[in-house]
């Protein structure tokens, strides 16, 4: 069994943080707890998060997508606003996470500050350009969730807690896909790119890339959505698309291990960028992840 | 701690330890149709409702389900839909060895309640978490597929 000394429930952010702050020992919080309950990590106690009043999902009076911190992985594959923004794309992508029961407790706070390099919700927020909510016990900021992740399994937190994290409305419009490749469907990512464009009046006016599992931390490949903001969808010819590919395989920075090669990985980031940009700019109206590589 | 749970309709006061996971309060109360497989959440045999949504037990701690509601297999015996799917599943032969029968019966209830439309794809989705190593899944497919077609006809 898991040695917890305490098992404490905050009602809200800022009990939460003072909930963790008020020690003896060694605190962690915990939400839907289904990487935790494997890994039993080292500490006195947790304060569970599920109460805390940061599970809602909504669309705010500006427009922004709100994802609460606490809100099921299941709850974003089904909810309206999640499924009717950029196409669908994080609830898609949350759909591939694990499997039926772990989503059901699994949320998208957890799936970030874990900060798994492969962690499967991070590039698809990356490329909707998210940003993230942080509760301390007087004070809320935000920054880029680009700068969420500092390294493997290491956050900006520190003991504070993420409240959610919120998609601009502008990438409401936005054509969004990704792909999450793996060896078995329910296994953790091998590679994952998530690509999301802006088009309008036939030109690519946004362009976000973003990477999953080829690098310290979850990244954005920002020389190759350089390469195509701006350019017009008809200009975008095969070898366009190649050297963007290449670029943005060029980016990355994987590692070998047991479930793949670097080389192999680096190569997978060209065919599945190449691949996301080719089938959104096709606009064939479905945003499914197709099969494997 | 104490805490107190909804358990298959009865109002149940629990004393649990903080790293304790459902699953093992769950044995611990007599409720052993949830079964120990894995412990890591991939093999679905210690799928119970929390709250009406198929959770692994096993990655649940228990203290967490204070003030919620926790159905077993137990809690739905005398139920008209699960006896349906109990019925079917031994009709079409879905079930060898039994041990991931509780967990697979609790997935697939979970989706047959939300009612139609429910087709082959919707029925393996909601099979993602239960794993079976003697029968495989083409009889218990068919059999949620039988069971789906009646509800479709009465609903």
């Amino acid at each position: 069994m898991w040695k917890l000394q305490e098992y404490r429930i905050a009602t809200n952010p800022a009990e939460a943080v003072a909930l963790m702050r008020k020690g003896p020992g060694k605190g962690a919080y915990i939400a839907g707890g289904t990487d935790m309950l494997l890994e039993h990590p080292a500490c006195d106690f947790v304060v569970d998060i599920n109460r805390a009043g940061i599970g809602d999902v909504a669309r705010t009076p500006g427009g922004d997508l709100f994802l609460g911190a606490a809100a099921t992985l299941q709850e974003l594959v089904g909810n309206e606003f999640v499924t009717g923004f950029a196409g669908g794309a994080v609830s898609m992508a949350a759909s591939q996470c694990g499997n039926r029961p772990v989503r059901s407790t699994a949320t998208v706070g957890g799936n970030l500050c874990n900060a798994l390099p492969s962690a499967d919700m991070a590039p698809v927020l990356l490329a909707l350009d998210a940003t993230c909510y942080i509760a301390d016990e007087d004070y809320q900021e935000s920054l880029p969730l680009t700068d969420f992740f500092v390294g493997p399994r290491l956050t900006v937190l520190e003991d504070r807690l993420l409240v959610g994290v919120a998609l601009p409305g502008e990438c409401a419009g936005w054509r969004c896909a990704s792909h999450k490749l793996t060896r078995t469907a329910e296994d953790i990512s091998l590679v994952q790119v998530a690509v999301a464009l802006g088009v309008d009046d036939g030109r690519i006016q946004e362009a976000r890339i973003a990477l999953g599992a080829v690098a310290p931390v979850p990244m954005r490949a920002s020389l190759a959505e350089t390469m195509l903001t701006g350019q017009e969808i008809a200009a975008i010819t095969p070898d366009v698309m190649g050297d963007v590919a290449a670029i943005a395989a060029g980016e990355c920075d994987p590692l070998d291990d047991h479930r793949a090669s670097a080389e192999y990985r680096r190569d997978m980031v060209s065919v599945l960028t190449r691949r996301l940009v080719t089938r959104i700019l096709s606009d064939d109206g479905d945003n499914s992840q197709d099969g494997a590589a | 701690m104490n805490i107190s749970l909804n358990l298959n309709g009865t109002a149940t006061d629990w004393e649990v330890a903080p790293g304790q996971t459902l699953l093992q309060a769950l044995r611990a109360s007599g409720a052993f149709s949830v079964k120990l497989g894995c412990e890591t959440g991939d093999c679905g045999s210690c799928t119970v409702l929390l709250d009406g949504q198929p959770v692994n037990s096993c990655v649940v701690p228990a203290a967490r389900v204070n003030g919620s509601r926790v159905t077993t297999l137990e809690g739905l015996l005398g139920d008209d839909l699960m006896i349906r799917l109990q019925t079917e599943l031994v009709e079409q032969g879905a079930v060898q060895c039994g041990y991931c029968i509780p967990g697979m019966l609790i997935s697939l209830y979970a989706l047959l309640k939300q009612g139609p439309p429910i087709d082959e794809e919707t029925i393996r989705h909601a099979l993602t978490g239960n794993l079976c190593r003697c029968t495989g899944y083409v009889k218990p497919v068919e059999a949620a597929r039988a069971v789906a077609a009646v509800l479709e006809e009465t609903s």
